[in-house]
């Protein structure tokens, strides 16, 4: 057990672990001994500062961003005599930015040290003098003995002493720690199952020597000595802090590890934080602007060092002069003119552009995303959750969806739905492939089935008069019926929790199609309400006589499990009276198999039934039995139990012995469970691929599953041209028969490349047809290894990329995660994977932007997700409406600082030519310094959140629009180089307008205006100018807009008024006093601003219009053709987009829901869980023993019964 | 999102349901040939009357500029001005003449003009001490004022290059015979002599160096006072500039004829810069300058013909 370790590459260590002494000695219940020990407390703190190390870790985290180290270093040069800028220039601002940033890192730690507190301070019963007191978590210390009650979470690592239960057995719950939401076992040593009671539990004194804390969650070593006499302890005893107890009234621990020292905080791994493509192409959008001020730079250091001379005696350069303007050291002079430079032009670089993106960003997930009711689902009071606001404006981008099925796509809901008995059919609901088949040939669908079935609950969709309520005793084949009820009944390893009613119980399966099964059988009248490990119990109705019901309970001999191989279970039962039943559920081709012989008419109807089943989307079994004749029962249970417990090839035996006793069976009849499709599925599909989105499945399913699954979701379709590579195929399996497994492994290559071969081959004839088929490639996992190397690589990606659809079917979570990434970096496209279990994990990580399904399985994948959603349907909303606003607005904000700092920067750049490249600064420092953090800060970041170019409901009614931002149609060479000419055009507007207009008096008094005046007539029009710009690229124009661009002008001159009129004795220069009001006195003020901004904006206004009418975005097309829609205020439930389709669209839509013609699988399928761990350890995971095999322990019972 | 009810009505209408609903009333502009055409238009009407109008405050202005720094060198020492300019022994006076080619309604604004000046060199403009100007000597503030700031080791006051570098030419208007009297006070900005030059500071051990820049102020003068000094110091934005020198109140009819007698001392030869004398009167857009005029004209006339022009491209176009 402990042989497995959990692999380097998914874990990561949260801290070092202690390395000696190698031993840990706890002495349970004797708090004084331990203290000398100095274990830790079991407070635990995921904050990451405290009040000291907030400062100096804040501020390192914040100056590892360029900009900021930027500005930090200009800051200091600033603080030099070659600074033409007072340090205030760029400390302001710097600081402002770090103040903010700070505040937010400040807040949100704030928020995860509440969250640590609410978990530190809830109670749990401690054992103290004879009784249970309740003490708060993080007073929990390591040896104390603490009991937990049902359902209650662990708060420590514990050592089970004893249960409620009998045999000291608990059961847990782990979803918290792998996302596995089905039971597991825990088992106390005999030797404790008395310390229930506080009484006796005072009166244990033991001591454990254990290993040190670790991360590996499977695995513990260590012994527990009482009364010097010493037991071996193994995982099975311990129970782990996250986990809760199910089913158990309460146990009694001791507590081993600690707080931080437990085995779920020594895993707590950083999920690998993503950045978005946006922003990585900012960062390149960043260095030109580097670039850009290294030349403008360069260029005017040059030109320093070429003007300065001592002929202009006025500069005082005849003398003893500094470095940076002695004429004699021309070279010193570029150099140092070059720093100077650097700090006047520092505002080229967007200083406070990241943390108004972040500020957007966040504001974005926290109160649009989170809060958007079209994802909100109701039903489970689930809202989406953005746990990153990184990625928002990915999602605008994406290209590529990877989704799961199970749960993603289908509802992880197996409903009973139709069944086939004795050669009858019964069942009369509909699938949803089904009543597109109907839709087609023009029958009116009545949706009329659920109101009839007072009965019905989930998992159990089945209406048939002719059985319900004890029905079935008067069918002609009603023996027929009972077998097949007790089969259900019976023939399962499933545990039913709660109250023993069928009202309350619950039942516990490791696979949802074995609840559905039990749960129709308690539907049908055979309620199975307990299992003990050697019996079941099952309170029949309406077999003796109607209305009569009966406990009955039935002795479980054998249990052959279900495994992919087999593709079958058994279970050998004796009945009260005696008769020895062997009851067999399995897929349709091994029960056939098996069948005695007689009864062709029988077995004939029922595999038309299943074909039926199967081409309606449903997942099938075949139920059979065999009446055992006593000794030959046990005959062959000597040959089972020495075949379990042989020590070498233990599973081949079992299946080898097992084969011995199914045979000559007898078919009952067939089960059809509907896996349902999640809401709005396959319409969200479609959607999504006239957004131009191609949609990916990834399942574990198998090849038929997947394929009907892809069907009933719009994913496939017969007008598509599918390429399947599968390894099913008669030449293969023949290799494999002979079991060779390098002969295999060629053999299996070659075959896939030559497929692959050939589907390259013919693939160009048909997309580059204009109206040829579409493509889609059906993959299975094991052809998918092959095709997963690096020589095929190429050729896997070449073609899928041609295939509108892929569907990869029984593939390991690794390989999902290869699949993604093969996309993400073979491709270069944009990748969002969907995901709702722990094995979508590597994928969502994989993935540019990751979707965990929050709802009902464990956590795990939405711990791993970037965003959580309840329903696959919200991706229309969150990528269509959030994803693509998100990437415009974050487009806009992106340019538009770029445009702004250019164009202010340029000013300077202008000036500096007029100035003998002396350096000298064109403004004021204060209005420097405050140009970017407070005249023009609010509302871009006003854009970045309101800016609507067209309505959520449009959005989502023409998906097509989404395809601008897949091709990132708004930030990409042209935009910038666009923008760069207008910031180029206005800033010699705002420059060489004011200035050569200021040469003569500007007064009616003949008086001149000096420096500051001109600079501060030229600041005011980059201010009105820069401001109104960005009303020009609004969509959509709010009230917020015309406060936030008002109010920055307004605030400007409310800044200009105060500054320029007060005057104090302190260190300030007087260079401003008065100037506004000097400035204000002119006409020519007013008719300058009346000008420039006109002036400057011309241009922009001009490309505007043009833009608009003669090479239109789609947006604005659509912008056009609705403008004159009223507004209509789209309520969070209108489905106006939905409902909108033209006929046309409606008959597309309901054939494209059709099944292939005939298919002839029957639609077996059963999630097996020895299928999910063989993926489990593939991965690299070792999955612990199934706990949940009750029937496993039940089967280790009989073993001992012949003795 | 805990309250799962939805909301009632009057929540669902507020601001904070409608922000986070992405749902605010907004008015949604949409760029239409029509707004396009329109707006060109109205920016046309609007500019070009404004321009027309500032066009015409400009060309009332009557405007003469005289340069003379090559004319007042004599011709012996045109090769080498820089010798003439820096020889003190050498009078610097000089005369000018010109006609007055349209009536000059007072006040007619005297100016000197120099161009290639850069007033506005980094190492020019912080050459000063704003704290000296207003406090004078106690205050100790003057490093700033380098490479100027003392002279014997005692300070200087004014300190700094901008005042050493004091224009020194001085002009005499003479009419008919008669001297036009030039007023000479209240040419500064108000704001510049009440808060900015103190009126107890007095200049003190000013130009006594061995290097002169400019010209030389009276000592019992207050700074408040130095009216020159202050135009001087509020340095010019860009390297040709003009400053004000005084007024002259009373009107010059046309074909007056006036004679200029001028202390050519400012040295600009150094450096090639040239020195004009300029008289203007003024409208109420200040001094004759056509560039607003003609950019509104200009701004104006180019929006109408875009407006035609775009008209013209969409009907011809085929959009829809």
């Amino acid at each position: 057990m402990s042989g497995w370790g959990t692999p380097s590459r998914t874990v990561t260590l949260g801290r070092v672990q202690p390395q000696s002494p190698a031993l840990r000695t706890i002495y349970c219940n004797h708090r004084e001994a331990n203290f000398a020990h100095r274990y830790k407390g079991n407070s635990i703190s995921t904050t990451k500062y405290n009040v000291f190390t907030f400062l100096p870790k804040g501020l390192y985290e914040q100056f590892r961003r360029v900009a900021n180290l930027y500005f930090l270093m200009v800051s200091i040069l600033s603080a030099t005599p070659y600074s033409p800028v007072h340090p205030i220039t760029n400390m302001v601002p710097l600081s402002l930015v770090l103040l903010f940033s700070l505040i937010k890192e400040a807040f949100e730690d704030w928020q995860r040290f509440q969250n640590d507190m609410t978990i530190n301070n809830s109670l749990v019963d401690v054992l103290q003098a004879q009784g249970w007191e309740s003490l708060q978590w993080k007073k929990l210390q390591v040896g104390d003995i603490i009991r937990v009650k049902q359902d209650g979470f662990f708060p420590a690592d514990l050592l089970l002493l004893a249960s409620t239960n009998v045999d000291g057995i608990c059961y847990i719950e782990t979803a918290n720690l792998d996302g596995e939401t089905n039971l597991k076992i825990r088992k106390a040593l005999e030797r404790t199952w008395d310390y229930v009671t506080p009484e006796k539990a005072c009166e244990f004194k033991g001591e454990v020597q254990c290993e040190q804390p670790n991360n590996s969650l499977y695995t513990f070593t260590g012994n527990l000595v009482v009364d010097n006499q010493t037991m071996p302890l193994s995982p099975n005893q311990i129970l782990l802090r996250g986990c809760s107890l199910k089913n158990t009234d309460y146990i009694v621990g001791t507590v081993i590890f600690t707080g931080h020292e437990t085995k779920v905080m020594m895993n707590s791994m950083n999920v690998p934080s993503k950045r978005s493509t946006l922003e990585r192409k900012l960062d390149k959008l960043i260095l030109a602007l580097f670039s850009t001020l290294f030349s403008m730079c360069l260029l005017g250091a040059i030109g320093s060092g070429i003007f300065i001379d001592r002929k202009y005696y006025y500069l005082g350069l005849s003398q003893s002069v500094e470095d940076q303007f002695n004429p004699s050291k021309r070279f010193l002079v570029i150099i140092l003119t070059m720093l100077t430079l650097l700090t006047l032009y520092s505002t080229i670089i967007p200083i406070s552009l990241y943390v108004s993106i972040e500020t957007i960003k966040f504001i974005q997930s926290s109160q649009f995303i989170n809060k958007d009711l079209n994802m909100y689902h109701a039903e489970s009071n689930t809202p989406a959750s953005a746990r990153t606001s990184n990625l928002n404006e990915e999602l605008g981008q994406v290209e590529y969806i990877f989704s799961d099925k199970t749960g993603t796509l289908t509802r992880n809901l197996m409903e009973f739905f139709k069944c086939s008995i004795g050669g009858e059919m019964y069942g009369t609901g509909m699938t949803e492939i089904e009543m597109g088949v109907a839709e087609r040939k023009g029958i009116k669908v009545q949706e009329a089935k659920t109101s009839t079935n007072s009965l019905r609950e989930k998992g159990f969709n089945f209406d048939d008069v002719r059985l319900m309520q004890g029905a079935w005793r008067h069918e002609p084949n009603h023996d027929a019926c009972k077998e097949y009820f007790r089969c259900l009944a019976i023939c399962h390893t499933v545990l039913p929790e709660g109250e023993e009613t069928p009202e309350k119980i619950r039942y516990q399966a490791a696979s949802p199609d074995e609840a559905a099964l039990v749960l129709a059988a308690k539907n049908f009248g055979f309620f199975f309400y307990r299992r003990t490990p050697t019996m079941i119990y099952v309170r029949e109705s309406h077999v003796e006589k109607m209305g009569k019901t009966q406990d009955v309970s039935y002795e479980i001999l054998n249990v052959l499990e279900f495994n992919s191989t087999r593709k079958r279970q058994s279970v050998v039962c004796r009945y009260p009276d005696g008769r020895l039943v062997l009851y067999c559920k399995g897929a349709d081709t091994v029960i056939y198999e098996r069948l005695g012989t007689g009864n062709d008419d029988l077995n004939k109807v029922t595999r038309v039934h299943l074909e039926q089943f199967g081409s309606a989307g449903l997942r099938t079994l075949c139920l059979a039995y065999r009446d055992l004749a006593p000794d030959l029962y046990e005959s062959w249970n000597e040959k089972f139990i020495t075949a379990k417990s042989s020590l070498r090839d233990r599973e081949k035996r079992l299946d080898e012995v097992a084969e011995l006793i199914e045979k000559e069976l007898i078919l009952i009849g067939a089960t059809a469970i509907e896996d349902k499709l999640q809401e709005g599925v396959p319409n969200c599909i479609q959607t999504l691929s006239r957004a131009g989105i191609k949609i990916w499945v990834l399942t574990g399913d198998k090849i038929e599953t997947a394929i009907n699954i892809a069907y009933a979701c719009n994913l496939l379709n017969n007008e598509m041209k599918q390429f399947i590579i599968s390894s099913e195929t008669d030449a293969i399996r023949e290799v494999e028969e002979r079991g060779d497994q390098t002969e295999i492994a060629r053999f299996m290559k070659e075959e896939v490349k030559k497929q692959l071969k050939q589907f390259l081959d013919e693939a160009p004839q048909y997309f580059c047809s204009p109206s040829g088929p579409k493509l889609a490639l059906v993959i299975d996992g094991k052809c998918l290894m092959y095709a997963l190397e690096p020589s095929l690589r190429i050729m896997l990606l070449t073609l899928s990329l041609n295939c509108s659809s892929v569907v990869c079917c029984r593939v390991s979570p690794l390989q999902k995660a290869q699949v993604t990434s093969l996309v993400k970096k073979g491709a270069r496209k944009i990748t969002l994977s969907i995901g709702d279990g722990a094995n979508d994990v590597s994928m969502i990580q994989a993935a540019h932007i990751g979707i965990g399904i929050s709802g009902l399985e464990g956590m795990q994948a939405v711990m791993a997700s970037d965003f959580a959603i309840a329903q696959f349907r919200f991706l229309e909303d969150l990528l269509l409406v959030h994803g693509r606003w998100s990437y415009i607005r974050l487009c806009k904000v992106v340019m538009y600082f770029f445009y702004k700092n250019l164009a202010f920067t340029l000013t300077q750049f202008w000036f500096t030519f007029g100035t003998g490249f002396s350096g000298q600064r064109f403004y004021d420092d204060w209005f420097q310094s405050l140009y970017n953090v407070i005249f023009t800060a609010l509302p871009v970041v006003i854009v970045g959140l309101f800016d609507q170019d067209i309505s959520s409901s449009l959005s989502k009614k023409y998906p097509e629009l989404y395809k601008e931002g897949v091709r990132n149609m708004f930030f990409n060479r042209r935009i910038v180089a666009i923008w760069a000419c207008f910031a180029v055009y206005q800033s010699l507007v705002f420059f060489y307008f004011v200035s050569l207009s200021s040469s003569t008096s500007r007064d009616s008094d003949g008086k001149m205006f000096g420096l500051w005046d001109v600079s501060t007539m030229a600041f005011t029009c980059v201010v009105v100018t820069v401001n109104l710009r960005l009303l020009m690229m609004c969509n959509s124009i709010t009230r917020w807009h015309y406060i936030s661009v008002g109010g920055s002008i307004i605030v400007w001159f409310v800044f200009i008024f105060v500054y320029s009129g007060i005057m104090t004795r302190f260190d300030r220069n007087d260079n401003m006093f008065w100037v506004i009001y000097v400035l204000m006195s002119t006409s020519y003020f007013y008719i300058t601003l009346l000008l420039v901004p006109v002036a400057a904006l011309l241009g922009d206004f001009l490309y505007l219009g043009v833009q608009r009418w003669f090479f239109p975005y789609d947006y604005q097309i659509v912008q056009e053709s609705h403008k004159d829609d009223a507004d209509s205020i789209n309520t969070p439930d209108s489905q106006e987009t939905k409902e909108h389709l033209t006929p046309d669209e409606a008959r597309s839509n309901a054939i494209s829901q059709l099944p292939k013609e005939v298919s002839k699988h029957s639609g077996f399928a059963f999630d097996s869980p020895g299928y999910e761990s063989f993926f489990a350890t593939q991965f690299g995971k070792y999955v612990p023993p199934k706990a949940w095999d009750v029937a496993r322990r039940a089967s280790m019972k009989s073993k001992s019964k012949p003795k | 999102m805990t309250d799962t009810d939805r909301g009632t009505q009057r929540d669902r209408n507020s601001a904070f349901y409608l922000f986070t609903q992405q749902n605010l009333p907004a008015c949604k502009p949409v760029l239409t040939p029509e707004w396009v055409f329109m707006t060109f238009l109205f920016i046309g009407f609007i500019f070009i009357p404004v321009g027309l109008v500032t066009l015409r405050a400009s060309h009332s202005v009557v405007e003469i500029v005289e340069r003379y720094d090559i004319g007042c060198v004599p011709e012996p020492f045109r090769i080498n001005k820089v010798s003439y300019i820096q020889d003190d022994s050498i009078p610097k006076n000089c005369s000018l003449s010109f006609k007055v080619p349209k009536y000059m309604k007072a006040p007619i604004y005297i100016y000197y003009q120099l161009d290639n000046y850069y007033q506005n060199h980094r190492r020019y403009v912080k050459s000063r001490s704003d704290k000296q100007l207003l406090h004078g000597q106690n205050q100790h503030g003057i490093s700033s004022c380098q490479p100027v700031e003392v002279n014997n080791d005692r300070p200087i006051i004014p300190c700094g290059l901008i005042a050493w570098s004091l224009f020194n030419d001085t002009f005499t208007f003479i009419r008919n015979r008669a001297e036009l009297k030039v007023n000479r006070k209240n040419i500064a900005w108000k704001s510049d002599r009440e808060h900015k030059f103190g009126k107890n500071v007095y200049p003190f051990n000013f130009q006594n160096g061995t290097l002169i820049g400019g010209g030389k102020l009276n000592p019992r003068i207050p700074l408040s006072d130095q009216e020159d000094l202050i135009v001087w110091m509020r340095t010019s934005a860009l390297p040709s500039f003009r400053k004000l020198y005084g007024r002259i109140e009373k009107d010059l009819d046309v074909d007056d004829v006036v004679v200029v007698h001028l202390m050519n001392n400012y040295n600009t030869y150094s450096f090639g810069g040239k020195k004009k004398l300029v008289l203007s009167t003024t409208s109420w857009l200040g001094g004759k300058n056509d560039f607003l005029g003609l950019a509104y004209v200009f701004i104006g006339s180019s929006s109408v013909t875009i407006a035609v022009v775009f008209t013209l491209l969409h009907l011809l176009s085929h959009r829809h």
